[in-house]
């Protein structure tokens, strides 16, 4: 085939339509790199490797299953957890009454870092981001009225995640379930987190061994349950473009195979179990053709290992609609941004699928809005007879081109990174990491450009915005709920059975026995959370991550109007002429969240714009916010807050500030900050609250001009 | 805004740790006024310094001179030592705006109560970098810190500048792939009082003892700057704190070494005197190139002297008069 017979009388009517106007100026060129035209045909797909393929076979690019949704549906799982077990628990149960299918929690971000409830670090993030869970006994109030046995659990832990796997095996032997009826997945991606979420507890070595551990324990005695799920969201959460997750998620899954095969398990195994998380954005065809063009990729990479299981190389995935997405402005929008995204994972051929709810970039989903993200699934499974045929989109010029092109850049990123010696060398040289920050840094630009659109936010905004439903707080309260219960376990247990169970695990831990074997009769003891991780802790170590971060990024995709930026930049200069040095500015993040992309692209586009930007070490508390300030004179400090901790930590701080002399240091907040708080931070002292969105032209100018009316008029 | 010298000499002395912080950031401003205010608290501050240990660190980037000095520093004050970390940065981009991150990899020792350290964008001249320093770390002296350290990029020459400032002056390497002595400079190596291999863990124990031999030999081939000390070369690993003891036995050998013979007194003199003398010239250069009619005569005569009107020692001659009228 060649080209099409009409195409050049096409060009010429197209060309008369563009007035003159060559018809290269409608190429566009994607954040990945990739450049689409306006129009594809059928010459687009010669000799695509990827194109006419069937679903069911080799290499899977249609879908991992022969009959995909005509067969049966996507799996509806949505991911929920937050303030106590038993608030939790009741969520789940009205949930499931409501047409979901499995069960997705969130634990807090205590529980991820291995402290439990009562330890000092972490009292501003008790139950706000997930569920506290402390002990068995909390686990069991999760599950409650939940056969174990039948629901498939998907659990987000990918830290503590030997005391919380080992909590629930625990919790269902307590139900009378066995080991091999349980079905479900576990996080249990370590890599990732050292790229983008940050949390972990051990550095790399011990960590990647606990997933070895897992991978073979459940292989002998839970073969429904899958081991891990190599995720790919909390990248493009953090800014990594539909490339670039991609890739780092493939050489993820590579590395970890390599890691199970060097333990001494044979390929096929494991590798059934192995299952994928993607996130799924607003860049509608891409991320469909990202779907695709994974499970080819990950087909190609499995055929390197020859399994003879052709299981063993077809990539299953969970996804998730981007959080990042959500608007704080005009939230109803959110609707319609998340039905879009759950599209286009519904076309890439997801096996199962979260929706976000509409209220996330305010709050935690309330019942009201986690129906309405429930029902967007549901209506497109049960309304839109989108289900009845498999891959309908297969054989799209567009379609394939761009499945294809993603195939191509993503595999030269894998390659690269075998070059460095795999993943887990490739994230210690720090390349992934700051590949996904100057993709974070450009798209902050071309928003705060408007070059991307997000309406609401830098398109057709509101004036009055007004907040016309409920909001769910997590209450103070449940920190000294989980204290108490805490309390009672410990002088109710058999402490003496407790303290030799954590001994013989230390001993497994320093040894080579099985980890989470070896964490069992300890949960069983009821040994907590935090107890168990202490005592790998003590082997292990705590890492410690190394924060870099890029310039130069942000000012760079500055094209089209710098006005905003130039005026920035004179200002400081100024500033720096009258002060004798820069504004100078601490940006930190304090408590146990560790999404640092918005922190990361502050600083760095600040830098930009001339200010000596100061960044603190992750999982702060305020008196070391504080102290840290105070050493550094600091003019301004900009705490980010993502994780519901900004009513005690930041208060916190400014407290912390005056007590060792800093009242003069301005204090601004960011991040996701409910409008209705604003009052609350002003009224403690906070000088400017900026909410998920605002430009950083407007923040960094806000910010400057607070300094400017202390330090120049 | 500015308060009375008295009040940042007294804060100072009573190791306060905001009015060390600001009174640094006069020392580091480039305002007149500031200076001025900043000499007059460091002159008063003198007779409480020169009691600490100096230490300057180079090192290529990402060689580990921060988790060194976290893994270093947190050791110190487990021996009871108050220590100060002075680390110049000498990234500035364009806008001349920064990125100050080292307290990222000084984790532990960022929130020790024994600890103070204070990342300085080094942006202006590298005159600037010595001064600003120098006196910074004269005021952490002064505040009750007896071990300063001075971490700097080894790139550049503020490395050089650090050095002439320090009683022990130390180049953390890494083991490369084989040409180990490439990419430093070897007035680097002239200067060092000792070379530690860092990251020498896991698979990299070995190769960074075979770089630890290499430079033995290429140290035997170099003069050592002092006839009392023959610098050595060690390894360590500061993510596992391993070796990092044995480097400070070596700075206290090293002291012991210096002070008995006299050397280190001397040494420090020296410094001082040097500095003097950098300080006249420098003055002398401004003074010189401020004076409102040598601004005038200069480019004039610089034409002349193009064009063979006039000589080149008559042209000097006639500018340096005008300067003694
Ligand atoms: N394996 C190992 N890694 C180390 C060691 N010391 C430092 N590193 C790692 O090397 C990287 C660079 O360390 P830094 O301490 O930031 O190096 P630096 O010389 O201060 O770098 P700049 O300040 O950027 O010039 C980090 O990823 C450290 O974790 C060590 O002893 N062993
Ligand atoms: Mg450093």
């Amino acid at each position: 085939m060649s080209e099409h017979p009409n195409l050049s009388k096409w060009t010429e009517l197209a060309e008369k339509q563009m007035k003159g106007k060559s018809l290269e100026t409608l190429d566009w060129t994607t954040p990945e790199g990739i450049k689409v035209k306006p129009l594809y045909t059928a010459e687009d797909l010669e000799d695509m490797e990827s194109v006419n393929t069937l679903p069911g076979m080799e290499p899977y690019v249609r879908g991992p299953m022969a009959t995909m949704y005509a067969g049966r549906p996507w799996t509806i799982r949505q991911y929920a957890g937050f303030s106590t077990a038993k608030e939790s628990n009741a969520f789940y149960h009205k949930a499931l009454a409501a047409g979901q299918k499995g069960l997705s929690v969130a634990f807090d971000l205590a529980t991820h870092r291995g402290y439990d409830s009562d330890h000092p670090r972490v009292a501003g993030d008790i139950g706000k981001a997930g569920v506290a869970i402390d002990s068995v006994e909390d686990m069991k109030i999760l599950f409650d009225g939940i056969p174990l046995d039948q629901m498939s659990v998907s659990m987000t832990m990918n830290g503590a995640v030997i005391p919380i796997l080992a909590g629930y095996i625990v919790a269902a032997e307590e139900q009378g379930v066995k080991h091999e009826q349980l079905s479900g997945t576990i996080q249990n991606d370590i890599l990732k987190e050292y790229l983008t979420r940050n949390t972990y507890i051990y550095p790399p070595e011990p960590s990647m061994r606990i997933i070895s551990d897992i991978m073979s324990f459940c292989s002998s005695n839970m073969p429904r349950y899958n081991t891990i799920s190599i995720s790919g969201y909390h990248m493009m959460e953090a800014g990594a473009n539909s490339v670039l997750q991609t890739a780092f998620t493939i050489a993820d899954g590579i590395e970890y195979v390599k890691a199970a095969l060097k333990s001494g398990m044979d390929i096929d195994t494991f590798a059934p179990r192995l299952s994928f998380f993607f996130g799924i954005g607003m860049n509608f065809f891409m991320d469909i053709a990202m779907l695709r063009a994974a499970r080819f990729l990950w087909h190609r990479a499995m055929s390197g290992f020859n399994p003879k299981n052709p299981k063993s190389s077809m990539l299953r995935t969970h996804c998730q609609t981007s959080g990042w997405s959500l608007t704080e402005q005009d939230p109803y929008n959110n609707v319609i941004r998340t039905t879009m995204e759950a599209l286009s994972a519904v076309l890439g051929g997801t096996q199962s699928l979260h929706t976000n709810s509409f209220d996330e970039a305010i709050g935690l989903p309330t019942d009201f809005s986690a129906r309405i993200a429930r029902n967007t699934q549901i209506i497109i499974q049960d309304e839109s007879n989108i289900t009845k045929v498999i891959d309908p989109l297969g054989g799209s010029y567009y379609l394939e081109s761009l499945t294809s092109a993603i195939i191509d850049e993503a595999q030269k990123i894998i390659d690269e990174i075998e070059e460095l010696g795999g993943m887990a060398k490739a994230i210690e040289s720090g390349m992934p990491k700051m590949r996904i920050e100057e993709s974070a840094a450009r798209k902050q630009a071309r928003i705060d450009q408007g070059l991307d659109v997000i309406v609401g936010v830098n398109k057709y905004q509101l004036a009055n915005e007004k907040i016309d439903f409920e909001i769910r707080e997590v209450p103070a309260s449940v920190r000294d709920e989980q204290i108490a219960r805490i309390k009672e376990i410990k002088s109710t247990r058999d402490q003496a059975a407790v303290d030799k169970a954590l001994a013989d695990l230390r001993t497994a831990a320093e040894g080579g026995g099985n980890l989470l074997e070896a964490a069992l009769p300890a949960v069983r003891a009821r040994a907590t959370v935090g107890e168990i991780s202490d005592a790998m802790e003590a082997v292990f170590g705590r890492f410690v991550a190394t924060t870099r971060c890029i310039s130069g990024a942000y000012s760079s995709e500055f094209v089209a109007d710098t006005r905003a930026i130039d005026n920035i930049k004179n200002r400081t200069n100024a500033f720096f002429d009258k002060q004798g040095r820069r504004p100078r500015m601490l940006v930190t993040k304090m408590g146990q969240d560790g999404h640092d992309r918005g922190f990361k692209v502050v600083a760095s586009a600040y830098a930009d714009l001339g200010f000596d930007v100061d960044i603190s070490p992750m999982f702060q508390t305020p008196a070391e916010a504080a102290k840290m300030a105070i050493e550094n004179d600091v003019h301004v400090v900009g705490a980010s807050s993502l994780a519901a901790g900004h009513k005690s930590l930041i208060p916190e701080l400014i407290n912390e500030l005056k007590k060792i002399g800093g009242e003069d240091i301005i204090v601004v907040a960011g991040g996701v900050i409910p409008p209705m708080d604003y009052d609350f931070l002003y009224e403690a002292g906070v000088k400017a609250v900026f909410g998920p969105g605002t430009p950083i032209p407007d923040s960094a100018d806000k910010t400057l001009r607070l300094l400017e009316e202390k330090y120049l008029s | 805004m500015l308060k009375s010298a008295e009040v940042y000499v007294d804060g100072v002395k009573n190791g306060n740790r905001l009015m060390l912080a600001r009174t640094i950031t006069l020392i580091e401003s480039a305002l007149p006024a500031h200076q001025e205010l900043a000499r007059e608290i460091v002159d008063r501050l003198l007779p409480e310094t020169g009691k600490g240990v100096r230490l300057g660190i180079t090192g290529v980037p990402g060689a580990g001179k921060s988790t060194f000095i976290e893994s270093f520093g947190t050791m110190l004050t487990g021996l009871g030592h108050k220590v100060a970390v002075l680390a110049i940065d000498p990234s500035s981009s364009r806008s001349g705006g920064s990125i100050l991150g080292d307290k990222t990899r000084m984790e532990k020792l960022a929130i020790n109560p024994d600890a103070f350290i204070r990342p300085s964008p080094s942006g202006g001249t590298l005159g600037g970098v010595g001064r600003k320093t120098r006196e910074t770390m004269l005021v952490c002296e002064a505040a009750g810190y007896d071990v300063v350290i001075i971490e700097t990029v080894g790139v550049g020459q503020s490395e050089t500048t650090v050095a002439s400032m320090v009683d022990f002056f130390l180049v953390l390497m890494i083991a490369g792939a084989g040409d180990e002595l490439q990419g430093i400079k070897k007035g680097v190596l002239e200067v060092a009082d000792t070379i530690v291999i860092n990251k020498a863990d896991g698979d990299n124990i070995q190769r960074a003892e075979i770089a630890r031999k290499e430079y033995e030999t290429a140290l035997h081939m170099l003069m050592p700057a002092s006839p009392n000390w023959s610098p050595r070369v060690l390894t360590c690993s500061s993510t596992q704190s391993t070796g990092i003891d044995t480097i400070w036995n070596t700075v206290l050998d090293h002291r012991n070494k210096l002070t008995q013979c006299g050397e280190m007194a001397f040494k420090r003199k020296e410094q001082a005197l040097e500095w003097m003398s950098f300080l006249l010239d420098e003055g002398l250069r401004a003074w010189f190139y401020n004076n409102p009619e040598i601004k005038k005569l200069l480019p004039t005569l610089k034409h002349d002297v193009e064009n063979r009107n006039t000589s080149p020692t008559a042209a000097a001659d006639l500018l340096l008069k005008i300067l003694t009228q």
